[in-house]
């Protein structure tokens, strides 16, 4: 035994130090790039439903959709009988696949006055491509509820920063880009420090005259570029360049509002600097100023936490008025919208997770919101508003072959995602099967430290999600932070596998492990290298 | 199926012509028997104000109720013209400095205006219609400021007082001194009395200058003369201090010595600004002679001083004393709970300084509208102007009276009798709930 162990230890070893060896196989995806899935329900939303159909998927893309379509002969055939097959939905605007350095405030700063524009939350070359986190538990969560591509964007600040489109396929980011640079935030949160501007009123002011300024310095260089002579050369500025093509209109805002006031706020700045805008809806007030955004024929991302804002009346008036707004008021904002006919898609900020999300569309639905409008809202409309209505948003021939196939209305609590299609790559939501007296007796939720003995002492640490039998997380190692899904909990023991990439080389591992208490005692196989085992002691939160 | 949709075209045009004629008929609210402080005359008991509308149409006494005329008896209570407040600071959204700049003409409350402040109600409760707010007083230039009524449950769109001259917010002394200072590094000029006014003379150089750029520009244009020629940047911050060297603005200016108010006055003329308004003005009372030379009003407090060394030398006396030497002074709040009580600060100056009853009442009525510019609006109960108006139990300046009610533009804001109702009911339904959520518990 101890000699697997050290094989395990110079394995892993050996993988550090062997950087030229490549994989050859990239992915599953080059073995199945044509797809048929016949004899299922679609709803297309470009044409009425079709109620036993075939769709045909081809190199990424659809191509072919149809009561009567024939399958091709090189297609891999997907029985559909049992499922519904809806465009693959989407986040219009998420921050939940974005992960930030942790930046320490260097508090000299606040005698010195010497701020940044990061400090002040002037970003608008922040863009979010750059970092993006996209793991494999972070696209299972979006698969299991029919999610396969969202809009990221930074938050935070005044000029918050760029947005990416990302078709949920892949967790290497290149692969999964639809859209790099695309909308720019721009919130209504002055900064604290001493520094300009630090009331919203200056938020505000200070919006105007940078887009004034932009605007000024794309003129300036037009002309610098018409004639080279006779004109002087304008100083180039990077901040003022990405700025002016948001400036004239041809690239989209995303205004970030907190309550009804700063909707009015954004919708008089976009038609005073002439702005190609949209309204993120953060304080789900939108409902509040209808006939406004009616005559501005404002776009807007609904989010749904149904919160009243801090600002809003009821608030003012003790808790028992918000709590009534909050149950009775707020959850309608979605329905209102669909009544005024705003267009409007749905936004996951403030919420936790992409299943909250849908249970809060359930709820807008359950306060009026008709289901078809509801899924407009997820598919159609939400590509309409990213400017993406040619490639995503329905089941047609030439889009993006991302689809979801459900058992069930994909709106209610009872549908059960069992495949998703995304950029034509096929992913399995496996449900995780507990026979009776198998019901997982422990839970491993939290940190735990993993020592792999032998392996040089290789110490891990794993943070574990366990929803019932299934068992999700993340661990912690020398060579990198890695995600793993798919795992499983029966009885006191726990098994999960994990890829970790390692200098170019994937290293698959499998762990097993009985839980007694906050111990664990287990083995770890790689592949055909291997094995050792393994204690795990949990740590304190 | 013709005939049908004929008849119904045809009722549906009946009822939008039924809509239109009834929405343009005004109107009318008659308040009867009260005592009225009209303040541009003398005192009616017994007195009638017919309402058409938004404005006041008639008074008198045993004015006619129309058929569709609604009557409230006042059963002898005094009526007051609504109460204005010249300076405050409620209704804005998102902080009332800004202390990252030094000046900040930019800035603007009328983009940060929160109609859904609580205060906004409170200050009706005090018999207030109409107010000037504004930001606060850290920067020498710190923006501009609006008039609104207290349109409660209205937008903030809808609460601007519409035809309310521009104002801009200057301050002096120690506030735009001392902002900043408590942090080592972070100190900003000016640091001195001096160096207030000069950034200011600095800053209406620049202006000076900006105007004089685009005069530049818009001359090569007319010339047109090969290439058209590149304007100007567009600088927000000095355009707004441009426009106030054109008179667009109204100045408010913060002040507390009368030397420092002396010499901006000095400064004011030199480059021909409208000066309006000192703010605070507690000294003011040092210099009556020059601020009515100069026709500058004073906004202050009737006792309200000692809480920094600069705002010392003053006395409850102060508005009695400029208010008889001709300098136009208002009593205003700065501070969201005095605004509800600003009759009782009125009634000091009567108590104190010896001001008789009517000239007390100007102080938060037509002096501060004059001030504002919105006299010809409001300010007095007079036919022809808006309907803004305080129902008190007992006479306002009484120490033991309640404002009842208060109506602007002829409709009710705010009615205690009714409001206190609600409450109670409200109080009485939370009650019930909370015995039933009490019951099942019971039970188990």
């Amino acid at each position: 035994m101890t000699k697997r162990i050290h094989t395990l230890g110079i394995s892993i070893l050996m993988t550090l130090i062997l950087f030229t060896y490549q994989p050859l196989l990239n992915s599953e995806q080059d073995l199945h790039s044509v797809w048929a899935i016949k004899d299922c329900r679609i709803v297309p939303l470009s044409n009425p439903p079709i109620e036993k159909g075939v769709v045909v998927l081809r190199d990424g893309l659809i191509e072919a959709v149809g009561a009567k379509e024939p399958i091709p002969a090189d297609a891999e055939i997907l029985d559909g009988s049992k499922l519904t097959v809806y465009p693959g939905l989407i986040d219009a605007l998420s921050q939940s696949l974005l992960k930030f350095p942790e930046e320490k405030f260097d508090p000299s700063k606040v005698y010195t006055g010497e701020f940044t524009d990061k400090d002040r939350g002037i970003t608008p070359e922040l863009l979010a491509f750059d970092h993006i986190h996209l793991g494999k538990t972070d696209l299972e969560k979006h698969h299991r509820c029919g999610i396969t591509a969202a809009q990221v964007m930074p938050q935070r600040g005044i000029l918050t920063g760029q947005s990416s489109v990302l078709s949920l396929s892949d967790s290497d980011k290149n692969k999964a880009l639809v859209l790099k640079d695309g909308a720019l935030g721009i919130g209504f949160s002055p900064g604290v420090f001493m520094t300009y501007p630090n009331s919203l009123m200056g938020v505000i002011a200070y919006i105007r005259q940078e887009f004034a300024d932009a605007s000024y310095f794309k003129l300036k260089m037009d002309r610098w570029k018409k004639a080279r002579k006779g004109i002087s050369r304008p100083t180039y500025c990077p901040k003022k360049e990405i700025l002016s093509d948001y400036a004239t209109g041809k690239k989209p805002v995303i205004f970030l509002c907190r309550n009804q006031h700063d909707i009015r706020r954004a919708l008089s700045l976009a038609s005073e600097l002439k702005l190609n805008f949209l309204i993120c809806d953060l304080g789900n007030e939108a409902f509040k100023v209808i006939p406004e955004l009616k005559k501005t024929q404002a776009r807007v991302l609904c989010t749904l936490t149904f919160k009243a804002p801090a600002t809003s009346i009821y608030a003012q008036q003790g808790k028992e008025a918000r709590q009534k707004a909050e149950e009775e008021l707020y959850p309608k904002n979605p329905a209102k919208l669909a009544e005024a006919g705003i267009p409007f898609a749905f936004s996951s900020l403030d919420n936790d997770d992409p299943k909250s999300y849908m249970e809060a569309v359930q709820k807008a639905i359950e306060h009026g919101l008709p289901r078809e409008k509801a899924l407009e809202a997820l598919t159609i409309q939400a590509a309409s508003l990213l400017g993406l209505e040619q490639a995503l948003g329905t089941i047609e021939p030439g889009k993006m072959a991302n689809l979801a196939l459900v058992e069930g209305d994909i709106l209610t609590k009872e549908a059960k995602v069992r495949y998703v299609f995304a950029d034509g790559q096929k992913f399995e939501l496996k449900e995780v099967k507990v026979k009776e007296g198998e019901k997982p007796t422990v839970n491993v939720s939290g940190k735990w430290e993993l020592s792999i003995e032998g392996a040089g002492g290789l110490k891990l640490t794993v943070e574990f999600i366990q929803e019932q039998a299934s068992l999700s997380g993340t661990m912690t190692s020398p060579f990198g932070v890695f995600d793993f899904t798919g795992g499983t909990v029966v009885g006191n023991e726990i098994f999960f596998e994990m890829t970790l990439s390692v200098g170019g080389q994937e290293i698959d591992l499998y762990f097993s492990a009985a839980v007694e208490g906050d111990n664990m005692e287990g083995t770890v196989v790689q592949g055909t290298e291997g094995s050792g085992e393994f204690t795990g002691k949990r740590l304190p939160t | 199926m013709k005939k049908k949709i004929l008849f119904s075209v045809f009722i549906s045009v009946f009822i939008l012509a039924g809509m239109s004629l009834s929405s343009g008929a005004e109107k009318s609210l008659l308040l009867k028997d009260g005592k009225v402080i009209t303040i541009s005359g003398d005192t009616i008991e017994g007195g009638d104000i017919l309402i058409k509308g938004r404005k006041i149409a008639k008074l008198g006494k045993n004015l006619p109720a129309g058929p569709d005329t609604e009557v409230i008896d006042l059963k002898g209570q005094w009526v007051m013209p609504g109460i204005i407040d010249s300076h405050s600071h409620i209704a804005i959204e998102g902080g009332v400095n800004e202390m990252g700049d030094l000046m900040t003409p930019q800035v603007d409350i009328k983009d940060v205006i929160y109609p859904e402040d609580i205060n906004i109600f409170y200050a009706l409760t005090g018999g207030v219609t109409t107010i000037h707010t504004m930001h606060g007083s850290a920067n020498p230039i710190g923006g501009r400021g609006i008039v609104l009524k207290l349109r409660w449950g209205k937008s903030a769109e809808e609460m601007i007082f519409k035809g309310a001259p521009l104002t801009i917010k200057w301050a002096l002394g120690e506030n735009p001194k001392q902002t900043n200072f408590f942090l080592p590094g972070q100190s900003r000029y000016p640091k001195t009395r001096m160096g207030v006014e000069a950034s200011l003379r600095y800053e209406f150089e620049k202006a000076k200058d900006y105007l004089s750029k685009w005069e530049d520009y818009r001359q090569k244009l007319k010339a047109k003369k090969g290439e058209p020629p590149l304007p100007p940047r567009k600088d927000y911050r000095t355009e707004v201090v441009a426009d106030t060297l054109k008179g667009k603005y109204w100045v408010r200016c913060h002040a507390y010595q009368s030397e420092e108010m002396l010499s901006i006055m000095h400064l004011c003329k030199e480059y021909g600004i409208k000066l309006v308004c000192f703010e605070h003005g507690l000294e003011g009372y040092r210099i009556t002679n020059e601020l009515v030379k100069y026709s500058a009003a004073v906004s202050t407090f009737s006792d309200f001083w000692s809480y920094k060394w600069e705002a010392y030398n003053t006395m409850p006396h102060a508005v009695a004393l400029m208010a008889q030497r001709g300098v136009l002074v208002a009593i205003n709040s700065d501070d969201a709970e005095r605004m509800r009580r600003l009759f009782v600060d009125a009634a000091k100056a009567v108590r104190f300084g010896g001001l008789s009853e009517l000239e007390a009442l100007k102080t938060i009525t037509i002096n501060p509208a004059i001030i504002m510019g919105i006299e010809k609006q409001t300010g007095t109960i007079e036919p022809g102007k808006d309907a803004d108006l305080a129902v008190f139990n007992r006479h306002p300046l009484d120490p033991y009276t309640v404002c009842q009610m208060t109506l602007i533009d002829g409709e009710v804001y705010f009615d205690r009798a009714k409001h206190l109702e609600e409450r109670k009911k409200a109080e009485e339904e939370r009650k019930k709930k909370e015995e039933e959520a009490k019951k099942p518990k019971e039970k188990k």
